[in-house]
């Protein structure tokens, strides 16, 4: 009898708690979304079943000695997947369409605004009751805003890491969900006119050009924020190693298997913060809540930007491409040539948008740079 | 909670014109010493010879829907003349013609 007793001791039925029950579904929904609604599957997916390994009773993925433990604090809490991820994007853009029309920096730059306007967000909601945000805590939370996955998480992993788990939830949901949540706020801000506005075929842009600028970038950040130098030197090496063009193998291997492989290790990683007490509380939903904040004000903040651009500027500018300023790369730039379309359907402007896009991801790194030298 | 607020307000500021600042940097940088190196280093001439290459290959397509025409127009003269075809291949081949010139 004693034995059986033990036996069924040993099984996860008999040590379920709530709170693993409910973070097991969160981590199904993650599944769903991943599976059935193509929400940014490549970490979403990892991310859910990292959820549902965490939570396993006794099995004890998240303590000393358990796999998903190794995980985090090998690659995230030392900040080293979401760089080696960062140096895999760099090898993927194409800094082109912003060398040829360089004034489309500055929409980059206005679509941060989300970031900071959501410290203030973030503070105001230590009103509520049962949550407690510091400006640390605050900083992590409004980086969403930069709706960059790899950022955010390095930022939130050397900020608030007790937070990282909402904050990579709520970054990669709403990252998914830039096509729902930008266009409203793009109709809403502009008119059909401007809409309708045809822009300037970019000029071409020599191989010179493009390899000197990942360095240039790299020099002004190593002179004025080396604090950002992590992020944005291993994003500059990636565009150098694929814009030199000598090392083919390499930036291949850094925009395919390795950032693959890094991206399945931090899914689970992140997931292994999906536990209950971490995740079941409040303030989740105030990240939740912030984070939706973060992108609207981030796309309005390019959009406006755009506008008063567009009064000034010698070339045409059409607003809409400064709300892919907010990076989420290339997912706003290809919404906000959907939503050209919509008004003109002869008007491309994924090229052009394709400038801000990537100075959003510029934008955003310097922007975790601040926070990082401010108040880190 | 109001020196949070305090804070939150100076990041904002700050952070702001130092996002502006560096990519406005970078604006010049690219205007002053990028653009001027592009017109000292120009892309070497590679895409003549591509170009040459597109045209001929243009030229010979563009010679071969000529001779489709011709020889379907033939084709179908040719039929018309001596099979006697019943009405309803004739209105079948009609369109195609159409499609094609």
């Amino acid at each position: 009898m004693e034995l059986l007793n033990t036996l069924w001791q040993s099984t996860g039925l008999a040590n379920f708690a709530l709170g693993q029950v409910i973070m097991m579904s969160v981590g199904c929904l993650l599944l769903y979304l991943a599976i059935a609604k193509d929400f940014e599957p490549l970490l979403l997916l990892p991310m859910g079943f990292g959820a549902i390994l965490t939570n396993i009773p006794l099995a004890g993925f998240t303590e000393a000695g358990g796999l998903l433990h190794y995980i985090y604090e090998t690659g995230i809490h030392t900040g080293v997947f979401p760089l080696i991820i960062f140096m895999g994007v760099g090898a993927m853009t194409d800094f082109g369409s912003l060398i040829a029309n360089p004034k489309v920096l500055l929409l980059g730059a206005a679509a941060q605004l989300g970031i900071f306007a959501t410290l203030f967000g973030a503070i105001a909601l230590n009103a509520v009751p049962g949550i407690e945000f510091t400006l640390k805590d605050a900083s992590a939370i409004a980086i969403i805003g930069g709706a960059d996955g790899p950022t955010a998480i390095f930022l939130a992993s050397k900020l608030a890491p007790e937070l990282l788990g909402a904050i990579a939830v709520a970054a990669y949901s709403y990252m998914a969900l830039v096509p729902i949540i930008q266009p409203p706020i793009m109709r809403a801000l502009t008119t059909e006119a401007e809409r309708k506005i045809e822009m300037e075929q970019l000029r071409h842009v020599t191989k010179v050009e493009k390899i000197i600028f990942p360095l240039a970038v790299l020099l002004a950040t190593i002179f004025f924020l080396p604090a950002a130098t992590p992020l944005v030197g291993m994003f500059c090496l990636g565009n150098l190693m694929r814009e030199s063009g000598v090392v083919d193998r390499l930036s291949s291997t850094s925009q395919n298997e390795l950032i693959n492989i890094t991206t399945i290790f931090l899914g689970l990683g992140v997931g292994s913060k999906l536990s209950a007490e971490a995740f079941l509380n409040v303030e989740t939903l105030g990240i939740l809540a912030l984070g939706a904040i973060a992108f609207s004000i981030g796309t309005a903040g390019g959009v406006l930007m755009a506008k008063l651009m567009n009064k000034f500027s010698k070339t045409p500018i059409n607003p809409l491409i400064g709300a892919a300023g907010v990076s989420a790369v290339p997912m706003a730039a290809r919404v906000a040539n959907k939503v050209g379309l919509e008004a003109n359907p002869h008007n491309f402007l994924l090229m052009h948008a394709m400038g801000p896009n990537v100075a959003g991801v510029l934008g955003s790194a310097v922007a975790a740079g601040v926070l990082l030298s401010l108040v880190g | 909670m109001n020196q949070l607020f305090t804070e939150a307000g100076t990041l904002l500021f700050v952070g702001m014109v130092f996002v502006y600042a560096f990519l406005g940097l970078l604006i010049f940088i690219i205007n002053f010493v990028l653009a001027p190196l592009a017109r000292k280093f120009p892309d070497p001439i590679v895409q003549t010879k591509v170009k040459k290459y597109t045209t001929k290959t243009k030229l010979s397509e563009g010679v071969s829907p000529a001779i489709v025409a011709a020889i379907t127009s033939a084709v179908t003269q040719y039929r018309q003349q001596h099979l006697n075809a019943p009405t309803n291949t004739k209105v079948h081949i009609q369109p195609n013609i159409k499609a094609r010139q």
